[in-house]
């Protein structure tokens, strides 16, 4: 239940990570991590495999010791107490659900390691299994449900203990795509109704925007950009959100100059124009989103001449490609099938300058 | 696949079934109607009544269950730790684990029990080691006693308690024990709750096993607790062989079958139900 009164200081910090250290056989794979939430909060740690957000996770559920660094949850610390000292739940990629007991019995469990009797625990777990809507299958055995009912049955399993915080582990991974979908915004809904802080852990980018208030985009043990979906969409802080979070299309280019209050950069094929002043000669990554582009435009906005490599029709959309002289690649991503366009047409891509995203050119990727 | 065909490839089984049912379930069938007929070849139960009766024999038949018993109780402490490292254990760590199992049951059984009486000698390792440490001044008496036997024994039927308890273990998903510590469960209630209840499949076929080579093993106490102290299978060879008592030894015969058939039977009774949950 979420308090009434003024957010206070304290529900801001409501987790606090700070400056976790943690490293495997000598291979630093966090240094230094702070990661903030508010009570309340849904927030996704969004990366690829490798990036370290399930290491997080395990840090914040007590699962795995941090090197340094501690975790602050509602104002205590933490960072000493084992898992079952914690009040952290957990719902596991697998669902972890214990295959020698009932659906019932599982969802009991946390409470009767708490020492609850059962006849108490009674009234709790129908009341948690009715939630997930899986009250009729309270006598069951675990080996005989699907994919959705076991999901349902461990978040019916972690929420039953009222934790002070909910992590999940890519929840939706084990489940088909349409399910997938259905699941999100029924668990959504579910926490969100019940004001649980929770952090989900995926890959899934289509999925993060779907579940949470904000994303901390994870790569190689930092956070890039830790902000709503919008923005992060928007206005990507690093060439690796944008390539994260969304189709993108990037090309490179070296900044020749500045016009009012925008670079000039100069690209492989063509002259760009990009907000912002660089440095001149400095190496730079231009990157637009597919749906910014237009197949007309005014002289005042970026224009791309091409030749159409392939024209894919998605539905409620058609998604242009073309790559010009360098092999960069182009999506240009139109409403509606019926655009007349196909392969081997010759195009031009206009976007608005305002919309072009310009990064200093990563590592080893300079023009 | 015809039925025909099914029928034939079925024919399979019978050069086994011959086998088995010549060499092995005819004797044993032939030795169980001696078992129950008196000198004159008439049906009888007397030799059972005298066995019973004998409280030589009773304390035999208790030495040898009791044997058993603590051959199986410390088989299981042993092994259970043992399959809890190999469970973790990856790579060239594993497979030397599960050659230290397995090398050994190639070595012969007399091999082995002629090693741990050497063990056990009054100025053997064991004994060295104990007074080289100072825990006592004088030697103590090993070999020959009911503690080395079961010592001895235990040590020879490790790999049939560790690996079936190391099969469970392994099929365990490791984020069962991390699934129950985020729900609140501390460690004894983790492991008696959801460790222990899972594994018990492997532990109650690692108990059968061991049990029932354990009650019936005739070289091992042979070698390490001598003709002194009894056990039932040493008392049936000595029937059939010095005493040519061949309705005693048969009689004690069929009452070991029936305790390790009854053991057999009790834990795949168990086994199927604790499957049944699960």
């Amino acid at each position: 239940m979420l308090d009434a009164g003024p957010a206070s200081t304290p529900d801001e910090r409501y987790l606090d990570v700070v400056a976790v250290r943690k490293s495997f056989k000598g291979v630093t794979v966090m240094d230094g991590m702070n990661f903030r939430m508010a009570r309340g909060e849904l927030v996704s740690l969004l990366g690829p495999s490798g990036c370290g957000k399930t290491t997080l996770l395990r840090i914040i559920a007590g699962l795995m010791p941090a090197d340094e660094g501690s975790v602050i949850l509602a104002g205590s610390n933490i960072s000493a107490l084992p898992p079952h000292r914690r009040n952290i739940s957990v719902v596991f990629q697998n669902y972890a659900l214990f295959p020698h007991l009932t659906v019932a019995e599982n969802v009991a469990f946390g409470l009767r390691a708490r020492g609850m009797s059962k006849a108490d625990a009674v009234q709790p777990v129908r009341e948690a299994l009715a939630l997930v809507r899986m009250q009729d299958f309270a006598d069951r055995g675990i080996a005989g449900l699907s994919g959705g009912q076991q999901q349902r049955v461990a978040v019916a399993r972690a929420l039953v203990v009222r934790p002070d915080l909910l992590l999940l582990d890519e929840p939706f991974s084990a489940l088909d795509r349409k399910l997938r979908e259905t699941m999100q915004i029924e668990l959504k809904s579910l926490l969100r109704d019940r004001g649980i802080t929770g952090i989900f852990v995926t890959h899934d980018q289509e999925e993060a925007m779907g579940v949470s208030d904000r994303i901390a985009v994870m790569n190689a043990g930092r956070i890039e950009q830790f902000a709503d979906p919008s923005t992060l969409y928007a206005s990507p802080a690093t060439p690796f959100v944008m390539d994260f979070v969304g189709l993108s299309t990037r090309l490179s280019g070296r900044v020749t100059g500045h016009d009012g209050a925008l670079s000039v950069v100069q690209t492989p094929f063509g002259t760009l124009r990009a907000p912002g002043h660089r440095p001149p000669g400095a190496p730079v990554m231009i990157g637009v989103r597919p749906e910014l582009i237009r197949l007309e435009g005014g002289a005042e906005m970026n224009r791309v001449d091409l030749v159409l490599e392939d024209v894919a029709v998605l539905g409620s959309k058609t998604m242009l490609q073309g790559r010009p002289a360098d092999g960069a690649r182009l999506l240009c991503e139109l409403a509606g099938i019926r655009n007349g366009k196909a392969r081997g047409d010759a195009v031009s891509f206009h976007w608005a300058v305002e919309d072009t995203l310009i990064y200093d050119a990563p590592d080893g990727a300079a023009a | 696949m015809s039925p025909a065909r099914a029928d034939r490839i079925g024919l399979l089984v019978v050069p086994g079934l011959a086998y088995l049912g010549l060499i092995y379930a005819l004797p044993l069938l032939l030795l169980l109607l001696k078992s129950f007929r008196d000198a004159t070849g008439a049906f009888s139960v007397e030799e059972f009544v005298l066995i019973f009766g004998d409280p030589l024999q009773r304390s035999i038949m208790a030495r040898t269950l009791r044997v058993a018993f603590l051959v199986t109780l410390l088989a299981l402490l042993i092994a259970w730790p043992t399959a809890v490292v190999m469970r973790r254990a990856k790579g060239g760590w594993l497979t030397l684990f599960l050659v230290a199992m397995i090398l050994p049951m190639s070595l012969g059984v007399v091999v082995k029990a002629f090693a741990w009486s050497i063990l056990f000698r009054t100025n053997g390792f064991i004994n060295q080691a104990l007074m080289g440490i100072g825990l006592t001044d004088a030697p103590i008496r090993l070999l020959f006693t009911e503690t080395a036997l079961v010592i001895g024994a235990a040590n020879v039927f490790l790999p049939f308690m560790v690996l079936p308890i190391y099969a469970v273990l392994q099929q365990q998903d490791p984020n069962l024990p991390d699934a129950a510590a985020t729900l609140g469960a501390g460690p004894f209630y983790r492991f008696f709750k959801v460790v222990l209840p899972l594994a018990l499949p492997g532990v109650v076929a690692g108990c059968a096993f061991v049990f029932s080579m354990a009650v019936s093993m005739y070289v091992i106490p042979s070698l390490i607790i001598g003709e002194r102290q009894q056990t039932v299978a040493m008392q049936i060879a000595r029937s059939f062989l010095f005493l040519r008592n061949e309705q005693l030894g048969s009689s004690l015969s069929t009452i070991l079958l029936l305790v390790a058939v009854s053991v057999v039977l009790l834990s795949s009774w168990l086994a199927a139900r604790l499957g049944a949950r699960s």
